[in-house]
């Protein structure tokens, strides 16, 4: 593992040396040659292999202890209270409770795809390394956070008519359908 | 039956040359052989015959883009078990899915197995996002597969959303009901995409053969025709490697 790291730290070694001055374009051209390679077959593939065994076997483990939900016959008579979005949607759906809807529905999802699509080409920064980015990964965190925290709310905390109940969470009586 | 002395045995000889036409070389005993077998095999083909040894690390890619990939076969195959019983009706539809669970062999769990693996690949795909933002590989030149990237990332939610209503109970209609609301509120355009959507006002017939066929050809030929690209972005660009 050692020699793993070497060459790698040779090289920054030899961008230090050269004054901070001379920022030496970054880790992302550095020349092949530095890089201790191995072959990809066995190697790779033997580890990609135990990799898809292993989310096979957990995956086989939970379907064999847990069912898929399936609720009575759908009927468009009988709404469900609350009426939840998919889980990976319900953070929309939390937002369309705080924001009016042309803000929550349309506005923010655009601005985060466009964002998102146009993040490589407007953060200019050629450094790949944590301590040279640290206003990228500050967003980009913050972004996360959010993101994780409205899916939870939504999923966890919203009850009868998508009211807020944090209750919920320790079994709250008013918990009637599953998300 | 014995060969006689100075000629192969002919069944042995078939045996080999029948192996031998499907597998060029041996196994990998020597780099040069691994090489070769990976050069010759078209599933191989996928992957460089080296890689950076710092790339390659568990730690550094944790398996996610892999991962997410793997599901996306195990979707495939999956879905392929369903098909079979599943037929788009609002008559038929719930039927067929309470059959897969209670009655066919095994249907319980591939129908589990094929709704676990759709939540896990929008975690593993999510999380495979966040590891690539966080070690920066999205850098030239690799900024255009982050925006395929991106556009994967679309197509499995999309993915996942289709298939919410078809096992057509009050679980999927209404989740159904509550995402196409969402579609209504942009401007001039919402309405349009809603009816567009769900083939009418409300989620019926028109919307369950919609939805359907969006979850079983359309998103997933587009998701396997943007994962081609990705990955042979991430062959031709190179991969990052350790920081
Ligand atoms: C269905 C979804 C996806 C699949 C199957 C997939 C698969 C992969 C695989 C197998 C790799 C090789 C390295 C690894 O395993 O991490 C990779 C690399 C990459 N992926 Fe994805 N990916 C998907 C979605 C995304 C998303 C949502 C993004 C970002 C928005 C993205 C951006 C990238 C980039 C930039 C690389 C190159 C990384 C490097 O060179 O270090 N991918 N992807």
């Amino acid at each position: 593992m050692a020699t793993v790291e070497r060459p790698a730290g040779a090289a920054r070694g030899a961008r230090a040396s050269t004054g901070p001055e001379l920022a030496t374009p970054p880790l992302v051209v550095r020349r092949r040659e530095e890089e201790e390679t191995v072959v990809t077959f066995p190697t790779l593939v033997w580890r990609e292999f135990l990799a898809g065994l292993g989310m096979f076997v957990f995956l086989m483990a939970v379907s064999i202890q847990v069912n898929a939900p399936l609720l009575q016959k759908a009927n468009t008579a009988i709404t469900p209270n609350p009426a939840k979005a998919p889980w990976y949607f319900v953070g929309l759906q939390e937002l369309l409770e705080r924001f009016p809807p042309i803000m929550a529905g349309v506005a923010f999802p655009t601005f985060v795809i466009v964002f998102m699509m146009l993040t490589p080409y407007l953060d200019k920064n050629p450094s790949r390394r944590p301590q040279d980015r640290k206003v990228a990964i500050t967003m980009f965190t913050i972004y996360l956070c959010l993101a994780v925290a409205f899916v939870l709310i939504g999923a966890l905390m919203r009850g009868q008519a998508f009211n807020f109940d944090p209750g919920l969470l320790f079994g709250h009586p008013h918990l009637s359908s599953p998300t | 039956m014995s060969a006689t002395p100075g000629q192969a045995n002919p069944v042995r000889a078939f045996v080999e040359q029948v192996w031998g036409s499907i597998f060029r070389h041996g196994l990998p005993s020597t780099d040069k052989v691994a090489a070769r077998t990976a050069l010759t095999n078209f599933f191989l083909h996928i992957h460089p015959v080296r890689v950076k040894r710092s790339a390659i690390r568990v730690s550094y890619t944790l398996c996610l883009g892999g991962l997410s990939f793997f599901l996306f076969i195990l979707l495939t195959i999956t879905g392929l078990f369903l098909m079979f019983y599943y037929i788009p009706s609002v008559d038929q539809a719930y039927q067929n899915i309470k059959d897969l669970q209670f009655v066919a062999v095994f249907g319980d769990i591939i129908r589990n197995m094929h709704r676990w693996a759709a939540h896990g690949m929008v975690i593993t795909v999510w999380l495979h996002m966040a590891r690539v933002f966080y070690q920066g590989a999205y850098k030239p030149p690799r900024e255009f597969n982050w925006v395929i990237g991106t556009l994967l990332l679309l197509t499995t939610l999309l993915l996942s959303f289709s298939g919410y209503l078809l096992p057509w109970d009050q679980l999927a209609i209404w989740a159904i009901t509550v995402g196409t609301n969402m579609a209504k509120y942009a401007p001039i355009v919402g309405p349009y995409t809603r009816y567009l959507l769900l083939g009418g006002n409300q989620v019926a017939q028109g919307a369950l053969i919609r939805f359907y066929v969006l979850h079983v050809i359309a998103l997933p030929l587009i998701g396997f025709l943007l994962m081609v690209v990705h990955f042979w972005r991430v062959r031709k660009d190179g991969f990052t490697g350790g920081l």
